[in-house]
């Protein structure tokens, strides 16, 4: 029916950046009357793209081009040769982007996605929209004009979405938003009547999945309780102190029950608030940490309706799924505040900080600073938000992913995770640490903490035996592959494996020499990385001689050993930093089969490709 | 025609002339002749006080946010005749918007229930028809039920190379907007420094909190002391936490402070 159609808003979230823009779009879009719809792109159904009238695309890019979880399947539609130019003609559509320039593929997934729509047949709204992370003002240095442009533009090509014009200023009077949840608070005589009978790990594991399993942050493909809970028996510094590194080693051993995870896979983490920072909230918003709650969206939906909710206390509510002291809060918390903030000087101050003249301030003040949702608060003492406003936007409780050091074959029962314990100063000087590896450091093996994980396939595939690797994997990056040789030491006490070449970096041999009793027992002796079974192990200081020596440097000495094992068929595997490593490592890759063959520079670029397309050419890259 | 006509509604009023519009929207003449049976609190009936098969025309005025309940909707279409009419509408009592959320559902439940040729009207209703068979056929739904995306992905079909979709322009990465080299951004000054912002740097990391600024803080502005939101860009007091006016400085030691 012509007239039930709706503007259809679909975004690709992977850390809720594009969800964030989405939502501003869709609080826009119900301010000008527009009917729509929001979606994530895993909840909408391909085939029916055709019949849109209009669709707005909002799509992150992760670290390596690649497109976000959600988007996988929609984008492998989209890419059948059999959807003919005319497939869309008639759709109107808009595409914006939220990327980081300091990755190599800036933004390609919405790139692509343009380009795709466009040769669909697709006519755009408007030009597409790139947001930088790395830009002054983040990525809504970009949203601002380019909404602006798509209210305009939509208006003109479909005016009966927007029945009152393009612009519509906000008045004074007019009420903000409903909140998107509703919080029913129960009386409950017993305290512990729902989780009593079980024991005290099933306890933890039901109060977990409760609460985190009703936040409305929560997406569609996360999992709500954990998969099993780590106990740390070994928690040891890899670094020396004080040579400005704080790396760690922590061995954890399953509690619950085993699960079998591969070389290569990833551990996700739930970290551990400060018990002090969450009694800070929620004094400061005059909470009740004792009273039992259920939170369920507003507009609720069919599905949920018979989902059965397990009221939980709101302390607990506020512990595992609120991040209340790491992650700073979005813009739109600020236009809340604005309205419940009862002194003049602070309303004024926070509509500053939500109007596009106020953008810039906002962003030095709050993102550069990493201003916590606490200390947002504590600086605006006059608010007093309901409950159900904090739950929409204090930002969920994230769990962290960390490579996995160990292979299971060596270490059956037991998880080992090399972690960069974070901190840093920011722009005004303050002191700041990370939740998640500061908490981990912290944690003293004789406590007994249970630790709340999840295990997850990550982006280097487990090589088999028979496989030549060539492994390059400065600082942390040597995470990964440190289960990868731990695993071929296990293997070739049984048959022959292939050879390991492995390039590690680091500052200064005596500070920050990750493993190195590890790998040097594993380089001699015919170990899986020694020269005389065709491996190598090469290490790069780059600070302990006035000139620079990083594992590119040391990938070109070995020139020759590189292209032997490439002809032979080996992988790469490249793990670490993502700023600049993997763009130079590629290159040097690059010139190694340049040089050694005598062939062009294009035609190395071309041969690596080619690599990485048969999939023997992996990245895994983090910020 | 003459013909019998039930107007039910959840809410506790029916109006007549809704019912009237109603009928006037089933297309049917002669309002004169109608004398339609008005219940009210539809949804708390368990059974409808009608004979089966005995109506032609069932007039659900909905007030409600919700779906109105599997049982009515049976109900209803027991008492209707073969290829009678319900036309769902919602009440102008209603909240704005809130009979749009369910017309959908709603449009599957009448399938369900074994109604046929559900059609949604412009005025926000809905319109569909008992079926001119009893108890005992079937026949296939011409509704899809969208209730989860289908991938109906051929994986055996050609994929096109995605990396052909990026032209030269693409590969690029944006240039950022030129730093002003305004003091207090991130980027330390490089070494070989030559805008003068080196110089600059060393002037602002000498200016430090006096003995007397921390004694006896006082500002024209009155901001410093209401913490980072409200200073200025060159506030010497940037990054500690909010303090009172002429109060001495306390760096209390809770885990908010800044340890300088």
């Amino acid at each position: 029916m012509k007239g039930m159609r709706k503007l259809l808003i679909l975004y690709a979230s992977q850390t809720g950046n594009a969800l964030d823009a989405a939502e501003r779009l869709s609080r826009e879009a119900e301010r000008r009357a527009c009917p729509f719809n929001l979606l994530s792109v895993d909840q909408y159904d391909p085939s029916l793209l055709p019949q849109e009238e209009a669709v707005i695309f909002v799509v992150s890019t992760t670290g390596q081009g690649d497109t976000p979880d959600s988007m996988k399947v929609f984008w492998r539609y989209l890419l059948q040769r059999n959807l003919g130019q005319r497939w869309l003609s008639g759709v109107l559509y808009a595409v914006f982007g939220l990327g980081d320039s300091s990755y190599q593929k800036y933004n390609f997934v919405a790139k692509k996605l343009d380009k795709r729509l466009m040769d669909l047949g697709g006519t755009t709204i408007v030009e597409r929209g790139l947001g930088d992370d790395q830009h002054p003002s983040g990525y809504e240095a970009s949203l601002d004009p380019w909404l602006s442009s798509l209210w305009r533009m939509l208006n003109m090509v479909k005016p009966e979405f927007l029945p009152n014009g393009p612009d519509v200023v906000i008045q004074d009077t007019v009420l903000i938003d409903q909140p998107k949840v509703r919080i029913t608070y129960h009386n409950i005589a017993n305290d512990e009547s729902h989780f009593s009978s079980a024991s005290d790990l099933t306890c933890l594991n039901m109060q977990i999945g409760s609460a985190r399993s009703m936040h409305p942050g929560k997406s569609s493909s996360d999992r709500s309780r954990p998969g099993c809970f780590l106990k740390m028996v070994k928690n040891l510094p890899l670094t020396r102190s004080n040579c400005g590194k704080d790396v760690r080693h922590f061995e954890f051993e399953f509690v619950s029950h085993v699960l079998k995870y591969e070389t290569g896979d990833v551990l996700e983490v739930l970290p551990g608030q400060d018990s002090a920072a969450v009694d800070a909230f929620i004094r400061r918003c005059n909470l009740d940490p004792d009273s039992f709650i259920t939170v369920s969206l507003r507009e609720m939906d069919d599905h949920n309706t018979h989902d059965s909710r397990i009221p939980v206390k709101l302390r607990t509510f506020v512990e595992f799924s609120m991040d209340v002291a790491s992650a700073s809060p979005r813009r739109y918390l600020f236009e809340v505040m604005s309205f419940f903030a009862t002194a003049e000087h602070e309303r004024e101050r926070l509509k500053y900080f939500a109007s596009p003249e106020g953008r810039d301030d906002l962003y030095q003040y709050n993102q550069k600073e990493r201003r916590t949702v606490l200390e947002v608060l504590e600086d605006f003492p006059s608010v007093q938000m309901p409950f159900e406003w904090l739950v929409q936007l204090v930002p969920p409780l994230k769990p962290r992913a960390f490579s996995i050091s160990s292979s299971q074959s060596a270490h059956p029962n037991q998880v080992h995770l090399t972690v960069n314990v974070v901190s840093w100063t920011t722009p005004y000087k303050r002191k700041k640490k990370g939740l998640c590896s500061s908490w981990l450091a912290a944690l003293d093996p004789c406590d007994g903490i249970h630790v709340p994980t999840w295990f997850h396939k990550g982006l280097l595939p487990t090589p088999s035996p028979s496989l030549p690797l060539i492994l390059v994997g400065p600082g942390t990056g040597c995470a990964p592959f440190r289960g990868f040789i731990e695993e071929r030491a296990v293997q070739s006490r049984t048959n022959s494996t292939a050879p390991i070449i492995f390039f590690f970096g680091c500052w200064n041999e005596d500070g920050d020499f990750l493993y190195r009793d590890f790998w040097l027992s594993h380089s001699q002796n015919k170990g899986v990385l020694s020269e005389a079974k065709g491996g190598g192990f090469y290490v790069a200081f780059s600070r302990d001689q006035p000139q620079k020596v990083y594992v590119q440097h040391k990938m070109r000495e070995q020139s020759q050993r590189i292209w032997n094992l490439l002809a032979e068929g080996a992988a790469v595997y490249i793990a670490g930093s993502s700023t600049k490593m993997p763009a130079d490592v590629t290159s040097a890759f690059e010139e190694i089969v340049s040089y050694e063959n005598e062939v062009s520079a294009e035609d190395a670029v071309r041969w690596i490709r080619a690599l990485e397309k048969c999939g023997k050419f992996h990245i895994e890259a983090w910020s | 025609m003459d013909g019998a006509v039930l107007a039910c509604t959840d809410g506790a009023v029916l109006p007549v002339s809704q019912v009237f519009d109603a009928i006037r929207e089933l297309g049917n003449g002669g309002l004169e002749q109608w004398d339609p049976l008005v219940l009210t609190s539809a949804s708390l009936l368990s059974k409808l006080p009608v004979d089966s098969s005995s109506v032609d025309f069932v007039i659900l005025i909905w007030l409600s946010i919700d779906c109105p309940v599997d049982q009515l909707i049976q109900e209803i279409l027991r008492v209707l005749k073969v290829d009678g009419t319900i036309l769902i509408r919602k009440s102008s009592q209603s909240a704005v918007g809130s009979f749009d959320k369910i017309i959908s559902s709603l449009e599957n439940k009448l399938l369900l229930a074994g109604f046929t040729e559900p059609q949604v009207l412009q005025s926000a209703g809905i319109k569909a028809k008992k079926p001119s068979w009893k108890i005992g056929s079937s026949f296939a739904l011409k509704k899809v039920i969208r209730s989860s995306p289908k991938m109906q992905i051929d994986f055996d079909s050609d994929l096109i190379d995605e990396d052909s979709l990026l032209t030269e322009e693409d590969l690029k990465k944006p240039q950022l907007p030129p730093g002003d080299c305004e003091i207090g951004s991130t980027r330390k000054a490089c070494k070989n420094c030559t805008c003068g912002r080196a110089e600059e740097e060393e002037k602002v990391l000498k200016l430090g909190l006096t003995t007397e600024q921390i004694d006896n803080p006082q500002s024209a502005c009155g901001n410093c002391g209401l913490g980072d939101a409200f200073r200025c860009s060159t506030c010497p007091y940037k990054g500690l936490p909010a303090f009172k006016l002429g109060e001495k400085v306390a760096l209390s030691g809770n885990f908010l402070a800044a340890d300088i």
